[in-house]
């Protein structure tokens, strides 16, 4: 009796283990594809559900549907307008001059810095540290009565700005501090291409004397161009979220100036409660970010 | 070396003079990064009055721990801080189990056609800008009642961290030899064991690097611990110091003590990562 049962609980694990094993490519993805089905997945149907509605936060099952009504005032919301433009602004400003300095930068220093470790650890410093921060760092910098750099521009005879209090000189300060934060970024990538570059080819291209400039546009630019696609896609998908940095410098003004679309967003859901608005312009900036993403993956294609 | 010396020849400067620019170049650089915080750091040894002062003072004669008393003894920070950590730390156990089983599965199973779309798929997931997904989160967590919980941060930072987890990792097993595991299993391991005992502690300095990526995302995270928090028993680091900040009134001195202080275990661990820094940025995509 005693016997069998023990055969028949080993024969039961055998078979478990038979059956994991079989199954196991399934069970390893598992749980990853439960928790982004309930995580993503879930929340995007429920908000395409919501932009259809006069949402009810206090009782969502008494929502009126509406239907197309949160898209239609999308066409006629100045604000949002304000939002889109200020968006494509400071995305298009903020990457290009990180790409500018960053990539100038690592083919001017690209054969120094190889064994620098520790110099190019506090390069990346900027970029890890929690927003937040760097907001406040900026912020405190900015300050036109008591800030570092209005100092600075008094000492060297420039006139002191509002900066991010001004209305003309808000969004170029949120520009400035995303430089500072994420040009190392760019410079690093860069620079771990150039790394991984082969020598050879350019020695070649010195035996039959061609000019930097030429070395660069035949050689240097199609070995970066992979990792120069990522590195824009990575960078521009973030600045296009842009939100903690408005919230601590501006909080979005003066006048809406810096108001980018997350956080547009975050006040028409947080503040008006005006949810089903909220996620119809939610749905607007998913379908931009994902036309944008597929297209820039499929031309690159890192997929493998 | 005789590629440096024609390359400089064509551009005019001899390779001591571009050794001289790149070095002036880099000192520039890292003055620039580091000026920033260590300006922070400053002001956060500067009494109220020394704050506001104008012009400001660069070399503090008159150092002071108020701030971080006042920050850290008077106000929550301190629970804050422990939030944070907690936060941080469920979420990295969470993202990085299922995740690096994802990760080896999709290293090494065949899902023939299925395989680039799962890959994608999760992918994309990481695309979707964080504002987008919050407000379903938002209305999904109020119905579970767990609004102002860690629990809700942890379950939705796991779902913000779980595709760089696995792209990571998948890019780390994949450098693995595949021989290692047949080897196993003809000794008479399982694929499962194989994977416990000869894969996963090949692929532990990866795994070390990936989940210190995720104690960062978890511990820098702002929008979402914004919506879904408002007292100090689930509060994170990043939104007590922008609570201080108002449009009327600025909290200057506890937000650098506190300020400063969320920055310094960071710090560390940047130096921890380097070597595997830009693969991280990258989700595994560069291997730098």
């Amino acid at each position: 009796m005693a016997t069998s049962s023990v055969r028949d609980a080993a024969s039961t694990a055998l078979r478990l283990e038979v059956w994991v094993e079989r199954n196991l490519r399934y069970l390893l993805l598992a749980p990853t594809v439960i928790i982004l089905l309930g995580l993503t997945v879930f929340p995007t149907v429920y908000m395409y559900i919501v932009a259809f509605q006069k949402f009810d936060p206090s009782n969502p099952a008494a929502s009126q549907w509406i239907g197309f009504d949160n898209f239609a005032r999308l066409l006629s919301d100045d604000k949002f307008h304000n939002a889109l433009y200020r968006t494509f602004e400071f995305t298009f400003f903020a990457v290009s001059i990180e790409f500018a300095l960053g990539l100038g930068f690592a083919l001017l220093v690209d054969k120094h810095i190889r064994n620098l470790n520790f110099i190019k650890t506090v390069l990346l410093i900027p970029m890890m540290l929690p927003p937040i921060c760097v907001a406040i760092v900026w912020k405190l910098m900015y300050a036109p009565q008591f800030g570092v750099i209005n100092d600075i521009f008094k000492r060297v005879g420039l006139h002191p700005l509002q900066w991010a209090s001004g209305y003309d000189t808000a969004m170029l300060s949120v520009i400035i501090a995303d430089v500072w934060e994420w040009t190392p970024f760019v410079f690093l990538m860069c620079l771990a291409g150039l790394a991984s570059m082969p020598t050879e080819p350019f020695e070649a291209a010195d035996l039959d004397g061609a000019s930097s400039w030429q070395k660069f546009r035949d050689l240097t630019w199609p070995f970066l161009r992979p990792i120069v696609s990522i590195t824009l896609l990575l960078r521009i998908m973030d600045a296009f979220r842009l939100f903690d940095q408005v919230y601590v410098l501006t909080l979005g003004g003066p006048a809406a100036a810096t108001e980018t679309l997350s956080y547009y967003i975050y006040k028409v859901a947080f503040r008006f409660f005006d949810i089903g608005y909220a996620a119809a312009i939610s749905i607007f900036m998913l379908i931009v970010t994902l036309m944008f993403s597929t297209w820039l993956l499929k031309r690159m294609q890192i997929a493998d | 070396m005789a590629g440096t010396t024609t390359e400089s020849q064509e551009s005019g400067l001899k390779p001591q003079h571009q050794r001289w620019l790149a070095a002036i170049a880099l000192v520039f650089a890292v003055a620039y990064t580091l000026f920033p915080v260590l300006w922070l750091l400053n002001n956060s040894f500067k009494t109220r009055l020394d704050m506001f002062s104008s012009p400001p003072i660069y070399i503090n004669g008159n150092p002071t721990l108020f701030n971080y008393i006042q920050a850290f003894v008077e106000r929550p920070f301190l629970q804050y801080m422990l939030n944070s950590a907690i936060v941080a730390i469920c979420t990295t156990l969470l993202s990085l189990t299922a995740g690096t089983l994802a990760g080896y599965a999709l290293a090494r199973y065949d899902y023939g056609r299925a395989k680039k779309h799962i890959s994608m798929w999760i992918l994309s997931t990481r695309m979707m800008p964080p504002i987008v997904s919050i407000i379903p989160l938002y209305i999904m967590f109020s119905y579970f009642s767990l609004l102002d919980t860690k629990t809700a941060l942890v379950v939705a930072y796991s779902g913000f961290n779980l595709p760089f987890v696995v792209w990571m990792m998948k890019s780390y097993f994949a450098e693995i030899p595949r021989d290692l595991e047949e080897s196993a299993q003809v000794d008479g391991d399982t694929n499962l064991g194989a994977l416990f005992r000869v894969i996963l502690p090949l692929a532990a300095p990866g795994l070390a690097a990936t989940s210190i990526f995720c104690l960062i995302l978890s511990w820098n995270e702002f929008l979402l611990a914004l919506i879904v928090t408002n007292t100090d028993r689930a509060n994170t680091l990043p939104i007590g110091i922008a609570g201080r900040i108002t449009q009327y009134k600025v909290e200057w001195g506890e937000i650098s003590a506190s300020g400063f202080a969320a920055c310094v275990p960071i710090v560390l661990f940047a130096f921890v990562v380097q070597r595997h820094l830009v693969r991280g940025l990258s989700f595994g995509a560069v291997k730098g």
